[in-house]
């Protein structure tokens, strides 16, 4: 599934309880691990990184290190893309300071920037355990259709408890459209028997994508789009969160403005899994 | 002026016609088109002109017209506008400057078309004309989304987009407007006027929301929902509009843009925003409409030539302007058209613009009138318009894709032959080899059976044909496609659908299963034995 997961190490608490993680999805996965260090190779500083390698317990025929310098998220990008990595691994806070969040964090530059898939921890552990709730984002493009099938794999591996799909939708203007004609009562009934419709579509969908081995639960939820499925898995203790990556860069506006995706970026709801 | 207004405006809707017709109405039977003209004492005696019931009515009116463009405001989603900002941004764009180019050349170089009088300011009026053509009214054109069914579709979403754009820009262009005959009463000039209305804006839409969207998640959670949260809004939404009409822009800018910061909360209850509604729609808005159809005679001031110039400027400024942006902006031909169509409604939007005009000497009566006829005639063809060039979308609907010519009898008894001879029914109208669309269906049957319930079964796949195609085998017999019911399915549907497009297969999917859910109306269907009867049957069942 990830042949090559990347991951900046770091010699920190954090740094080290991330590469434990990064040595159990190594496992997982029968995975290459690809170490990126940031600054300056001396003789000390590989002394530092064999040891802190050897006991996480990294497999030994498996792994390389790319030593870089420079700006810590541009050059960890980078390097991952170079690597071929298809997984990079990163720690992040559930919520940055509000300039930290508008000019970016390494962490947040990585969702944003990197152009394969990355998995953010919000709590990384130096004993990890496996993920048991998947919660996916889902809207019905094929690139929404990797997600799943991505995400559902991993459950599989990780032997997870619990798989669910949840589309958010939300009809801006409905109020002022049908607010002379209807009672809160029939607003709320229309909204009810949109979900209803959506649901039908959600099961249709999950029919045809034929996943085997772990039940899926099917979620709709009326909202502002791409917050309130990232809420309602942070409300229902998701250990993952899966979201498509965007397909265009997210820029600046994109953090002031936010819409879809850059709300789960804002605040994440649980470690969140981005697939591209 | 309440009674009437909810009297007449509920007599159109039962007539599926927009309330606000009926509300205008009201207001010039009661104003002196009709009262003033029968029976001059009433009228004299209900409103007695220069009097203190003159100036609580146009106070009552200035808040009425406050609080529409704050719901306006709390409607206009920035995350959808920026979700689909390139099309938009194109649509609302060059939907803005074609029409306002339009009005503004045919006011500014043929004012008697429109009754200019020579005292008054051409250049002002010109600019005064091509904004209220450019205006567009999203709440008309939400609900012909919603009654065409496309408001979940990205036609749709792109539509609503583009109007909450052109809303934004074209209420700042008639501030600018505003500004620029020095309508304040501070001192400021019109450049000082200019950077405090942005700067007004730019804070509200980069810091305020922010601040604003945190008081309301503290202000639900903490104290009495719904009461305080709605006073808090209307608050702030009376503060904004103070302060523009301050800087002398006009009070409705500022409650639009509290409106847009306070709708942009994901803390804001749908509720809340529900119940400002009714409370705003249902007592004020109608005062306010009320009060138009009063403010002129409609019939000595009506004047054909003015209405026409408008309606054509309207129609042809809009549709093309926005069909213009749409087709920019990557959409078809028809689905641009569609869009320019939505888009030439401009409802109560065009209908304050022309109040304010009115009120500031820009306009006379009769060009206020013919905005009204304007407005109101936009809002009731740009639907059936939009139906128009949306009829391709109506082909994907099942009841379309039914044919009479694909319809078959079958007396198979396996579900692979009666598969086969679908197969063909499509291979022959599509010009697709036999079997690549039976691999495509069978190797979809493998993963999962098709049968459904109700005696359906919906065999599909997805394969390189452009539109959706639909056969259907009447198997009075039954096959065996292991529905879940334990039916055997007797009408077998094949749907194939393009590639690379999952939303449409599961629209129609979701349809067709629908459609079946009573099993009687199935069972009467296939009591049928003509197959003329049976088509007919497939096509009505709902």
């Amino acid at each position: 599934m990830f042949a090559k997961i990347g991951l900046a190490i770091t010699f920190s608490p954090t740094g080290k309880a991330l590469l434990k993680e990064t040595v159990r999805l190594q496992h997982l996965f029968n995975s290459q691990v690809v170490l990126i260090h940031i600054g300056e190779r001396n003789k000390e500083s590989e002394e530092l990184l064999v040891q802190t390698i050897k006991s996480a317990g990294v497999d030994a025929d498996k792994y390389e290190v790319i030593w870089t310098e420079g700006d810590p998220a541009s050059a960890i990008i980078n390097s991952a893309k170079d690597a071929k990595v298809d997984l990079l691994v990163a720690g992040a806070l559930e919520k940055e300071k509000m300039l930290k969040f508008f000019f970016g964090s390494v962490a947040r530059k990585i969702m944003r920037e990197f152009p394969a898939s990355s998995l953010i921890l919000k709590s990384p552990s130096v004993e990890p355990i496996n993920f048991k709730k998947f919660f996916v984002s889902v809207d019905y493009s094929p690139r929404c259709e990797r997600t799943i099938r991505t995400a559902f794999q991993f459950a599989l591996k990780d032997n997870a408890e619990e798989f669910t799909v949840i589309r958010d939708f939300y009809m801006p203007g409905l109020t002022a459209a049908l607010g002379e004609d209807k009672s809160i009562d029939e607003l709320k009934s229309l909204i009810y028997q949109l979900k209803k419709e959506e649901e039908e579509k959600m099961k249709l969908f999950v029919q045809e994508l034929d996943l085997k081995g772990l039940d899926v639960n099917i979620v709709c939820v009326y909202g502002k789009e791409g917050f309130e499925d990232s809420n309602y898995a942070r409300n229902n203790d998701a250990d993952i969160f899966a979201v498509t990556g965007p397909e265009q860069k997210m820029r600046f506006f994109d953090r002031f403005f936010q819409h879809d995706i850059e709300y789960s970026f804002e605040k994440l709801p649980s470690n969140l899994l981005i697939v591209r | 002026m309440l009674f009437s207004a909810k009297m007449l405006g509920e007599i159109f809707t039962k007539l599926k016609q927009p309330a606000i017709i009926g509300e205008i109405l009201a207001g010039v039977i009661l104003g002196p088109t009709i009262l003033g003209m029968l029976s001059p004492g009433t009228f004299e005696f209900l409103f007695p002109k220069n009097s203190e019931v003159n100036v609580a009515i146009d106070g009552i009116t200035n808040i009425a017209v406050v609080l529409l463009l704050l719901v306006s405001g709390l409607e206009v989603d920035l995350a959808i506008v920026f979700r689909h900002r390139k099309t938009a941004l194109s649509i609302s764009v060059i939907g803005i400057i074609i029409p306002f180019v339009l009005g503004f050349c045919i006011a500014y170089l043929f004012p008697g078309l429109l009754g200019l009088v020579e005292s008054q300011d051409r250049v002002v009026f010109a600019l005064f004309i091509g904004t209220a053509i450019a205006i567009s009214s999203l709440p008309v054109i939400a609900k012909i989304l919603m009654d065409l069914k496309i408001f979940k579709s990205l036609i749709g979403s792109i539509i609503i987009a583009s109007a909450m754009l052109n809303d934004l820009i074209g209420w700042i262009i008639f501030s600018v407007i505003l500004g620029l005959i020095g309508a304040n009463t501070h001192g400021f000039s019109f450049s000082e006027t200019l950077l405090y209305t942005l700067s007004f804006i730019a804070f509200l839409l980069m810091v305020g929301r922010k601040l604003i969207s945190k008081s309301i998640s503290v202000i639900q959670e903490k104290l009495t929902f719904p009461g305080t949260v709605i006073n808090f809004i209307l608050i702030l939404g009376f503060l904004g509009a103070a302060f523009t009409e301050y800087l002398g822009v006009h009070a409705i800018l500022g409650a639009f843009m509290v409106g847009i910061a306070i709708g942009d909360s994901i803390h804001l209850k749908e509720r809340t925003r529900e119940i400002l509604h009714q409370f705003i729609t249902n007592i004020f808005a109608p005062l306010f409409f009320v009060s138009i159809g009063m403010k002129a005679n409609f019939i000595t001031n009506f004047n054909l030539g003015i209405v026409v110039v408008l309606l054509a400027l309207a129609f042809i400024g809009k549709v093309a302007g926005c069909s213009i942006g749409a087709r920019l902006g990557g959409l078809n031909k028809n689905e641009s058209l569609a869009v320019g169509a939505g888009m030439s409604s401009s409802g109560a939007m065009g209908i304050i613009i022309g109040l304010i005009a009115l009120q500031f000497g820009l306009i006379n009566e009769e060009v206020f009138v013919g905005l009204v006829i304007m407005a109101l005639i936009t809002s009731i063809f740009s639907a059936p318009l939009m139906t128009y060039f949306l009829k391709e979308k109506e082909k994907t609907k099942f009841r379309n894709l039914v044919k009479e010519e694909f319809v078959i009898l079958s007396n198979e008894t396996e579900k692979r032959k009666v598969l086969s001879r679908l197969a063909d029914v499509a291979s022959k109208e599509l010009k697709i080899e036999k079997a690549v669309i039976l691999n495509a269906v069978l190797a979809r049957e493998d993963i999962l059976p098709t049968g459904i319930a109700n005696y359906l079964a919906v065999p599909h796949a997805k394969i390189k044909i452009k539109h959706p195609f639909l056969s259907v085998a009447i198997n009075k017999g039954g096959i065996d496609f292991e529905a879940a019911d334990g039916t055997l399915s007797k009408i077998i549907v094949l749907l194939l659908t393009p590639e690379n497009n999952n939303e449409l297969q599961l629209q129609l999917l979701a349809d067709i299963v629908a459609k079946f859910k009573d099993k009687e109306q199935v069972e009467n269907l296939l009591a049928f034995n003509k197959h003329n009867e049976i088509c007919e049957g497939l096509k009505k069942l709902v």
